[in-house]
């Protein structure tokens, strides 16, 4: 918090300095995983930006993708991963190539004082039920991932399955799960709500997130004014604020 | 009777029928796209394959059992709303409507809150003392269900019994017929037709149930994953057994309405 209360500061400066022209609306898919950070984002880009209104639009990467790609209209797709900005990539829906902006791991969260005392992956096997993401979206296939180079199975009748990752995670928070995979900057996220578990990075993933412009958008040159500073300095040190990594 | 329906037809005014048209095309076109997206090749394979063929099980037995609590429940319930005089009557009604215009995902938070066994108001207790978990358990959707379809019931039941003509009880009464035998030989069977109403459109809510499920019962394949949270989440991986599926519970939903206008036809002819 105090990190963004810096960059928006130093932010006005630069709004003084230079002349906004970019005006219009925008429509910004992101992923579930970036509600938070990207709130912040499109805080600071109006206020460095006072005639642009932006929507955000979150939910799975692969949701976003299937949105997109049956005509919902959209500006930006900010993606968990990248095989999904790759699928709109194949099926012709982005303008430019995708950019990496950030990176995400992999955290085991589990309820406030750790009831179960889970200290690793090998733990979640023995507990009775785990949250995690639908099998087709990122956070879901990163914890797939995540359990393999574990060497854990968990049988399929002890996964709830979210539909996004808040929801695998609210369902330790505010429901009956043990334990949920998810990422590390969700659980930062949560706060006092859950506690989080490291995953070594032997076991862990690095989750690539990429942001692109897409085709048919009414607003091109502010899409792209977005994206660069999702890309710039200022940009990266909201990201940060909220817990993920260089790419 | 039909001369009477010739001449109400007379005065319908021109937009009126404009705005009919226009209503049932807006609720038609989604149901004639969802089945120009069916892949009829393909339907009894999608359906009968591993979790769709889980999913409308777990939903059929699941949905069972939520109808029967509600009308076991809300039988007793509608009765007492429609018979008996009290203060606070209205008041009382309201609440009971309320899941039915409540979003179910916050119906869902609401149970979470009640029967959750880390936070609820009584599941910790009932895990405690009888080791019940109703989250993430086939029970818990049968819960969630019945918290939805509870209010049909009662809602359709209720003005059945006000509509029923209280002589007919009156003179069994007469009779000397006692209230146990009353109900069942009298009452119930003036309110049949609207207690079959009540159990259908009850039966139909608890088999599309998601809000309330997913969030209290969870989404585990094979224990709490029923046909709609299947749907929903095959469209992204399978679209193709989506489709299939949701074509499966409309067609349910059709036979329901088509079975229930013939009995309704039948009693009132």
């Amino acid at each position: 918090m105090v990190l963004v209360s810096i960059t928006q500061s130093s932010a006005n400066v630069h709004a003084q300095s230079e002349k906004s022209t970019l005006k219009g609306d925008l429509t910004i898919s992101a992923a579930a995983s970036l509600t938070d950070s990207f709130t912040a984002l499109v805080r600071q880009f109006r206020k460095d930006n006072k005639g642009i209104k932006i929507h955000l639009n979150s939910g799975s990467s692969s949701t976003l993708v299937a949105q997109i790609q049956s005509g919902a209209p959209s500006d930006i797709l900010a993606s968990a991963d990248l095989l999904n900005i790759e699928k709109l990539v194949a099926s012709g829906n982005v303008v430019v190539a995708p950019k990496v902006f950030a990176r995400n791991t992999m955290a085991i969260a589990v309820k406030p004082g750790n009831p179960k005392s889970v200290r690793s992956v090998a733990d979640l096997a023995s507990l009775p039920f785990i949250a995690l993401c639908g099998k087709t979206v990122p956070c879901g296939v990163y914890a797939a991932s995540v359990l393999t180079r574990a060497g854990v199975s968990l049988s399929e009748s002890k996964v709830t399955r979210g539909i996004d990752v808040k929801a695998a995670l609210s369902a330790v928070a505010n429901g009956d799960a043990d334990a949920a995979i998810v990422y590390k900057t969700d659980v930062l996220a949560a706060q006092s709500a859950v506690v989080g578990i490291d995953i070594p990075a032997a076991q862990n993933v690095k989750a690539m997130y990429g942001i692109a412009p897409i085709r048919g958008s009414k607003n091109v040159s502010t899409a792209k004014a977005f994206i660069d500073f999702v890309l710039s300095e200022q940009g990266w040190q909201i990201l940060k604020s909220f817990g993920f990594q260089r790419p | 009777m039909s001369a009477r329906e010739r001449r109400i037809g007379a005065e319908t005014p021109r937009f009126v029928w404009v705005g009919a048209l226009l209503a049932l095309l807006f609720l038609m076109l989604p149901l004639v796209g969802l089945l120009k997206r069916v892949a009829w090749s393909g339907v009894l394979g999608s359906v009968t394959s591993g979790p769709a063929s889980e999913a409308l099980r777990l939903s059929l037995v699941t949905s069972i059992f939520a109808t029967v609590i509600a009308l076991v429940f809300g039988l007793p319930l509608a009765w007492v709303l429609a018979r008996v005089e009290f203060v606070g009557r209205s008041i009382l009604r309201a609440l009971v409507m309320l899941p039915m215009v409540l979003p179910p995902v916050v119906g869902g938070v609401a149970l979470l809150s009640a029967y959750g066994r880390s936070n609820g108001l009584v599941g910790g207790l009932l895990y405690d003392m009888f080791g019940v978990q109703l989250t993430f358990s086939p029970a818990g959707v049968v819960i969630a269900e019945a918290f939805v379809a509870l209010p049909f019931l009662v809602m359709s039941v209720e003005s059945g019994l006000r509509s029923i003509d209280p002589r007919f009880e009156e003179s069994a009464a007469t009779m000397g017929v006692g209230p146990v035998r009353r109900f069942w030989t009298v009452t119930l069977r003036l309110l049949l037709p609207s207690l079959v109403a009540g159990v259908a459109v009850a039966w139909a809510r608890a088999l599309g149930e998601f809000g309330a499920t997913i969030t209290f019962a969870g989404n585990i394949e094979g224990r709490t994953q029923t046909t709609p949270l299947a749907v929903y989440l095959l469209l992204e991986n399978d679209p193709e057994a989506a489709y299939a599926l949701s074509f499966v519970l409309l067609a349910v939903c059709v036979v329901v309405l088509v079975a229930m206008r013939d009995r309704w036809l039948g009693r009132r002819s």
